[in-house]
């Protein structure tokens, strides 16, 4: 599968030794550490983690509070950049990138779902859809075609001029899955989606990730709520900021 | 991201904060104004001394019996009055006999003031002189109806004058002056002609004279001489013989009085660029203090501008963070910020250029004529954008520099 090959000291590994293949894994992560330094102590939020996604999955990462699974998070959607390792996504090394091109593989490659939904409030839900395909340069009317459809997928088609305070909690988080999927991203990504949802709603959320997976859209989801994870078609558990688990359990 | 999207994106923004960027913007809006308004005053001003103080144009000069240098001081006015002697018609054909350079010239009397009647109809106070027939040339007196003076009505002291708009329209209210007849001192002159229509300057009306043929003008004043005394005004062949002409008319003048060669004028000439330059010594150093206070309105409104930024990346840090987080560059948050700080400033400045319009009219109505040159209008809301890129560019560079990850976790 790779060439690849662990150091003892957990020294990160150079680029040419590490070489994913092609068209096998969608994300590789190999010895990842995050450190934050907080004054003259060093906090490790993640501590050599190394696990590779493939295209189609829908993997779970759970975990107990401060494990490290939003640090992790953050790291796969390029919105934060590892302290040591070496990361790739659908062929892109990351950790060399400069924010422009981190800006790019976060537009293109990635859609990320937040817990608090990341709105932007003053705008409709169409055009909080249409905003990454602003970023992407699309003309007008093609990415108010496209930020439709996106919108009527996740059954929010009548509600597209509604600001966020205007729509409910699950039709929130709906018109931010709709705005993640709209460029078609390789990955998914969502951080406790279902974290500000009751449970009925939290529901609809998680039958509409299944629905986007049966769809063939690879997946990953935090969460510590174990009847959502058991959904997912594979779970990795993280304790202290390593992985603890990384079991398929369908 | 392309220039009307984001254009649109500092619109939505400035107008979901109405009164903040009305606020805001009240430095820019006054130094604007304030700017315009100094400019176009200035501009009037200049165009006031040039052709109403001086009664020149800007193609003409003139040659009197005293220069500005004789007023500098009593002494000098003294010495003036002992060696400059009046002005002579023997002097002007003197010089238009031998003038190889001069187009035209011709002579004027200085003005006397006199009581018009008609009928009942008084009118005090109205400025008279007296100019030779081709003056109407020399100055392009623009004519509303009738026609200036012949050279025979002028040989033959003719009572007939040429007048202006608003006397005409006292005098002979409801119907043509032309032809008509009005006293003054008792004298009948017959009105062959009205000039058009020159308004006002500092509240004063320009169009309250009465011109009469020079020599009609001598015969029925008292001569022309001391407060009628003659001066010349003339014209050069081309523009670039100017200069020349008007040495060449010193010349000729210096020779007339036979002056040693080292010996001063003993009568001057008026050119419009000794005009300008006299105009500009006096309120040079007034226009510049005038000027900086504009100045540092438009330095204060920049860092209100800038401090208003700042606050805003600030509230919209998480807008910001959610912007990257969906694939924003540094260089598209630059540009909405920039793009923001710049509209809400050129709209300051298109604020501040039409209440100077207005302040403008009224300028106009009540003091001296103003125009607000199409250039100060472009140059005050490029001034403007420009003021608000500058004020922007620190704010617009912090939001753009944002780390994405500290960016959503703010609120
Ligand atoms: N910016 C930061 N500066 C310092 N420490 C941080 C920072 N972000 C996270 N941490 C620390 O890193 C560790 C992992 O945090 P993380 O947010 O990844 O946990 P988590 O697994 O998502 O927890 P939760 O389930 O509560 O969301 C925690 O100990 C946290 O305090
Ligand atoms: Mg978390």
């Amino acid at each position: 599968m790779y060439k690849f090959m662990e150091n003892e000291n957990g020294k990160p590994q150079t680029a040419d030794t590490f070489m994913p293949v092609a068209g096998e894994s969608l994300i590789s992560m190999r010895n990842i550490w995050k450190t934050y330094q907080m004054g003259v102590e060093e906090l490790h939020a993640l501590r050599g983690v190394s696990f590779d996604v493939k295209k189609g999955e829908y993997v779970a990462i759970i975990g107990p509070s401060g494990s490290g699974k939003s640090t992790l998070m953050n790291l796969i959607g390029c919105l934060d950049s590892p302290s040591k390792g070496e990361y790739w996504i659908n062929g892109h090394q990351v950790a060399e990138m400069t924010d422009d091109e981190l800006a790019k593989i976060r537009n293109k490659e990635i859609g990320f779902v937040f817990q608090t939904f990341n709105l932007l409030a003053r705008a409709t839900a169409l055009h909080n859809v249409e905003l990454p395909l602003i970023y992407a340069g699309m003309r007008a009317g093609e990415r108010h075609d496209k930020a439709q459809a996106a919108l009527a997928s996740v059954e929010l088609g009548d509600r597209v001029m509604h600001k966020p305070n205007e729509l409910s909690g699950g039709q929130r988080q709906r018109v931010a899955i709709a705005r993640a999927l709209v460029n078609h991203p390789s990955i998914l990504l969502a951080d406790e989606p279902t974290g500000a949802l009751d449970t009925k709603t939290s529901m609809e959320i998680m039958a509409l990730f299944e629905k986007l997976h049966a769809e063939g859209n690879t997946i990953i989801v935090v969460t510590h709520e174990h009847d959502i994870a058991e959904r997912a078609h594979r779970v990795i558990s993280i304790r202290d900021g390593e992985i603890e688990k990384d079991e398929r359990t369908k | 991201m392309n220039f009307t999207e984001t254009l649109k994106l500092a619109l939505a923004a400035i107008w979901s904060h109405k009164l903040r960027s009305f606020l805001t913007l009240l430095g820019m809006i006054i130094g604007v104004t304030a700017f315009m308004v100094v400019l176009s005053l200035l501009q009037g001003f200049n165009t006031y001394v040039d052709e109403k103080i001086a009664g020149i144009g800007s193609n003409s000069f003139t040659v009197r019996r005293f220069s500005f240098e004789d007023f500098k001081n009593t002494d000098t006015i003294a010495e003036a009055q002992r060696r400059n002697k009046e002005l002579t018609f023997e002097e002007l054909e003197f010089i238009k006999e031998r003038a190889q350079l001069v187009d035209k010239i011709g002579a004027l009397a200085l003005p006397n003031s006199a009581e018009l009647k008609r009928g009942a109809v008084v009118m005090q106070d109205i400025t008279i002189s007296g100019t030779e027939p081709i003056i109407g040339d020399i100055e392009n007196i623009d004519i509303a109806e009738g026609r200036f003076f012949s050279e025979a009505e002028n040989n033959n002291s003719q009572r007939v004058a040429f007048i202006g708009a608003e006397v005409a329209q006292k005098l002979f209210p409801g119907g043509s002056a032309v032809g008509e007849e009005f006293t003054m001192r008792g004298i009948p002159y017959r009105v062959i002609g009205v000039q058009a229509v020159k308004g006002t300057v500092f509240g004063q009306s320009q169009d309250l004279f009465v011109k009469l043929p020079i020599k009609t003008y001598g015969a029925n004043f008292g001569g022309l001489r001391n407060s009628r005394g003659i001066y010349f005004e003339a014209t050069a062949k081309s523009p670039k013989l100017f200069k020349d002409a008007v040495e060449e008319v010193r010349t000729l003048m210096r020779i007339k009085r036979k002056l040693e060669f080292g010996e001063k004028d003993n009568f001057g000439i008026l050119t419009p660029d000794a005009i300008a330059g006299l105009r500009d010594s006096i309120l040079g150093p007034v226009f510049i203090v005038i000027i900086a206070v504009p100045g540092i309105a438009l330095l204060v409104g920049a860092i209100v501008i800038m401090n208003i930024m700042l606050v805003a990346v600030t509230e919209r840090t998480k807008e910001i963070g959610i912007r990257k987080s969906l694939g924003a560059r540094q260089a598209d948050i630059l540009k909405q910020f920039l793009y923001e700080s710049a509209t809400l400033s050129a709209i300051g400045g298109t604020i501040g250029l039409i209440l100077a319009k207005l302040l403008g009219i009224i300028i106009s109505a009540l003091l001296i004529p103003t125009t607000i040159p199409w250039y100060a209008a472009v140059i005050a809301i490029g001034v403007s954008a420009i003021v608000g890129i500058l004020a922007g560019l620190f704010p617009a560079w912090k939001a753009a520099r944002l780390d994405p990850i500290e960016a959503l976790r703010a609120d």
